[in-house]
């Protein structure tokens, strides 16, 4: 299976991301004051430790929990507001679904990346904002898709019999098209997460996303690209580590989309 | 001169045989034509020669002399582009929307090697299959035209590079009855005009017995009989031929015996159903207008008429599974409410089943579940195992046993999946069914099985029936009274025998002479 691959990849570096804090003797904060600025695979540090003496592995492996922890709750957000959203125009139709589907059409002409470095700037920096904020923006394309098939299931014939059988409005989104959307929608989550990803990464590289001591794979990118000249690894392992889990994503989410038929 | 001939012909998917020892040929003007059920191996024995289906022919199959077996790919291509040309069920599908007529037509004229063809030569083409006004029609979008004129566009097409052989794989069975005619005749024109020799794939009993010099028959991937068109059908030699014609009605058939009808169960008035355009522009397009029928306890009522006549929009708005802009329906009497507002009591006696079997059943629910839906909502008196038993009691009823219970509707077959349907409507125990298109997308064996499960459930449950149809053969099979719609109208009404032996409308003179 061509799902496989990606997903299994996925798999690893989530197993990485949760286990390996736990086996490493340095925590991510934690300062070794004899080996600042450690090279890679020094005797205590695999990746070596970087200005202040942290352990890069240790910081690399917390980076991506934190990333991808804000990434699938911040889809998670994208992914209710969406559906809600577009089942409701398909569902409802007529007028209504013209004005809520305009409504999506306007809110994808805002700069949404200045949306959101305003909420932070107003709201000073938490997790709970950044994927609140990020779910918010990233739902458009959810309920697009969503509504669409909504309007094509709408019209297929177990409706029809749902409603000669008795079956209230309610029972019958619940029974019929919510379930029928499961599949398209659990590919468009996993679309929706490496945007998520990128995201997050980009706040955190500007300074506006989580915050230190926690890390993240953005600010790890852009810690390393601080000393690029002295220390490339430091670069290189969380931006392959965040190249890898976005193609990865982007390639699971494609697939599965093509092999459902949205 | 024989145009095409195949010997011991045999079509393999991997090392699996699909057909086996197929031996036929066709003369310049001939149609011979291949009937069967489906999975009969009609299709690939047509296709797969000509490399069109990724499955591996063998024996000899020779078009204008020419071995067509074990050649390679360009040289099929090659030989197609020379001889042969193919149509193909989906003429809804089968034109590509953002690109214009004339564009396609010339794509197709490029393909079998000329050069880009004037304009003028392209007109000739359209004219060729009698599309009217074709000049204009070059620059026309595929939505501009009808299913049959799309089918016209495809026939020309196919033989726009003056083929030897076209290959017909059901072109008709997208249409209804009156495009169906239609098509045929141009087909049949083509032959004696350009002797054109034509391999004919149906399962439209009635076309292939006007049209067809020979018939194949085949069952199960063998050839079942062969012979000169009339003598197969009317003395058919083998079991599965004579299946097959039972199965399908004929217009000639002697007139069945139906139950007398009791009081008026269900009258509907001044029925009008108009839909808005879409967008925010003004303007409606009026689906059914003024429409009023009126059917009694155990009659079967049928509703016949052309793709877009509206008949599906009137029988929705009468149960109240679709939109009605005025009019009234009586239940025995009494008005039934507006479809917003229609409840448990009165939903019980009137209950649906549609065209497509597998798009009628909700993919993720258990057979169990679909027949027990009604009940759960119509029936709530009803306790768990009383359910249980209602749900085994009408899935036997359509002859499926307790083990349809557990299954998808993925792994039913489309006759099983509409036996499903119909334990669903009939498990409420309703008095009227609805059946919109019941049969017309099922195999023609399957079809005349489903059929005569109606024919008995009328029998032993006195159920009335409002039966939509385009093939008024089925509809005088099971109905007492016909009534035609054109343009959204309601334009003729009558005992199913006077309609179809003194059609008074030119529209139904249409269907009769369609259905013939």
């Amino acid at each position: 299976m061509r799902l496989r691959l990606p997903l299994a990849l996925l798999a690893l570096i989530l197993l990485a991301a949760l286990a390996g804090p736990m086996l490493l003797p340095w925590r991510y904060d934690a300062i070794d004051w004899d080996a600042v600025r450690a090279p890679p695979f020094s005797p205590r540090h695999l990746l070596g430790t970087d200005s202040v003496g942290r352990d890069l592995l240790a910081r690399t492996l917390v980076g991506t929990r934190v990333t991808l922890a804000v990434a699938v709750a911040a889809a998670l957000v994208a992914l209710v507001i969406g559906v809600t959203w577009g089942a409701a125009a398909g569902w409802i139709g007529g007028r209504t679904d013209e004005a809520m589907m305009r409504v999506v059409d306007a809110l994808y002409a805002l700069p949404f990346m200045f949306v959101v470095i305003l909420l932070m700037v107003l709201f000073g920096r938490s997790i709970l904002l950044v994927f609140l904020g990020i779910g918010a923006v990233e739902w458009l394309t959810m309920a697009r898709v969503v509504r669409g098939q909504v309007l094509a299931l709408r019209e297929r014939p177990f409706v029809a019999a749902a409603e000669a059988a008795g079956a209230q409005p309610a029972r019958i989104v619940a029974g019929h098209i919510l379930p029928n959307l499961a599949g398209i929608a659990l590919a468009y989550l996993l679309l929706t997460v490496p945007q998520v990803v990128m995201v997050e990464s980009f706040l955190s590289f500007l300074g506006l996303g989580v915050q230190e001591p926690l890390t993240s794979l953005g600010i790890l990118v852009k810690d390393g690209a601080d000393e690029m000249d002295i220390a490339p690894h430091a670069l290189l392992v969380p931006g392959l580590l965040l190249v890898t889990i976005l193609v990865c994503l982007t390639l699971a989410g494609e697939r599965l989309r093509d092999r459902i038929g949205g | 001169m024989t145009v095409y001939a195949a010997e011991r012909l045999g079509v393999f998917a991997g090392e699996t045989p699909l057909v086996r020892d197929i031996g036929f040929s066709i003369e310049r003007g001939e149609c011979l034509a291949l009937i069967g059920g489906s999975g009969s191996g009609k299709s690939v024995t047509c296709l797969a020669p000509f490399g069109l289906t990724p499955l591996r022919a063998a024996g000899s199959a020779r078009l204008m002399g020419e071995e067509l077996i074990g050649r390679p790919e360009r040289a099929l291509r090659a030989i197609r582009a020379r001889d042969a040309g193919f149509v193909f069920q989906q003429p809804l599908t089968a034109l590509t929307p953002h690109l214009s007529i004339g564009a396609q037509l010339a794509e197709a004229w490029m393909q079998a090697g000329a050069p880009r063809p004037e304009r003028g030569a392209l007109t000739a083409a359209l004219e060729r299959v009698g599309i009217d006004r074709a000049e204009e029609r070059l620059d026309q979008f595929p939505h501009r035209l009808s299913g049959g004129q799309r089918q016209r566009v495809l026939i020309a097409m196919a033989i726009v590079h003056r083929p030897k052989l076209l290959v017909a794989d059901e072109p008709t069975s997208a249409l209804d009855a009156t495009l169906r005619g239609e098509v045929m005749a141009l087909l049949s024109r083509l032959r004696h005009e350009e002797g054109l020799a034509l391999l004919l794939v149906s399962h439209d009993l009635a076309s292939v017995a006007d049209h067809a010099d020979r018939i194949l028959v085949l069952n199960q991937g063998r050839i079942e009989e062969s012979g000169a068109a009339s003598a197969v059908l009317a003395h058919p030699a083998s079991d599965y031929t004579r299946a097959l014609l039972a199965a399908t009605p004929r217009l000639t058939d002697p007139a069945p015996t139906l139950q007398d009808p009791g009081g008026t169960v269900i009258e509907a008035r001044d029925i009008t159903v108009s839909f808005r355009r879409a967008g925010w522009r003004r303007g409606a397009v009026v689906a059914v207008a003024d429409a009023a029928l009126s059917i009694a306890a155990g009659e079967a009522v049928a509703l016949v008429g052309g793709s877009g006549s509206g008949k599906s929009t009137l029988a929705r708005a009468i149960a109240r599974i679709g939109p009605a802009d005025r009019g009234t329906v009586l239940w025995r009497g009494a008005p039934l409410p507006p479809r917003g507002r229609m409840t448990a009591a009165l939903r019980r006696f009137m209950q649906p089943v549609f065209q497509d079997p597998v798009a009628s059943l909700d993919p993720r629910w258990r057979v169990e579940d679909i027949v027990a839906e009604p009940l759960r909502h119509l029936r709530p008196e009803l306790g768990p195992a009383a359910r249980h038993a209602r749900v085994l009691e009408a899935l036997d009823e359509v002859e499926l046993g307790e083990a349809y219970a557990g299954r998808r509707p993925a792994s039913l077959s489309g006759g099983q999946a509409q036996r499903v349907a119909i334990a669903r409507a009939i498990a409420s125990g309703p008095e009227l069914l609805l059946l919109d298109e019941a049969t017309s997308a099922l195999d023609m064996l399957v079809a005349g099985r489903v059929l005569a499960l109606l024919e008995r459930l009328q029998r032993t449950r006195g159920l009335a029936f409002l039966m939509i149809s385009h093939d008024l053969a089925a509809a005088r099979r099971l109905c007492h009274r016909i009534l035609v719609m054109d343009g959204g109208r309601i334009v003729e009404e009558g005992p199913a025998d006077r309609i179809i032996s003194a059609p008074r409308h030119p529209a139904t003179r249409r269907l009769v002479a369609a259905s013939a």
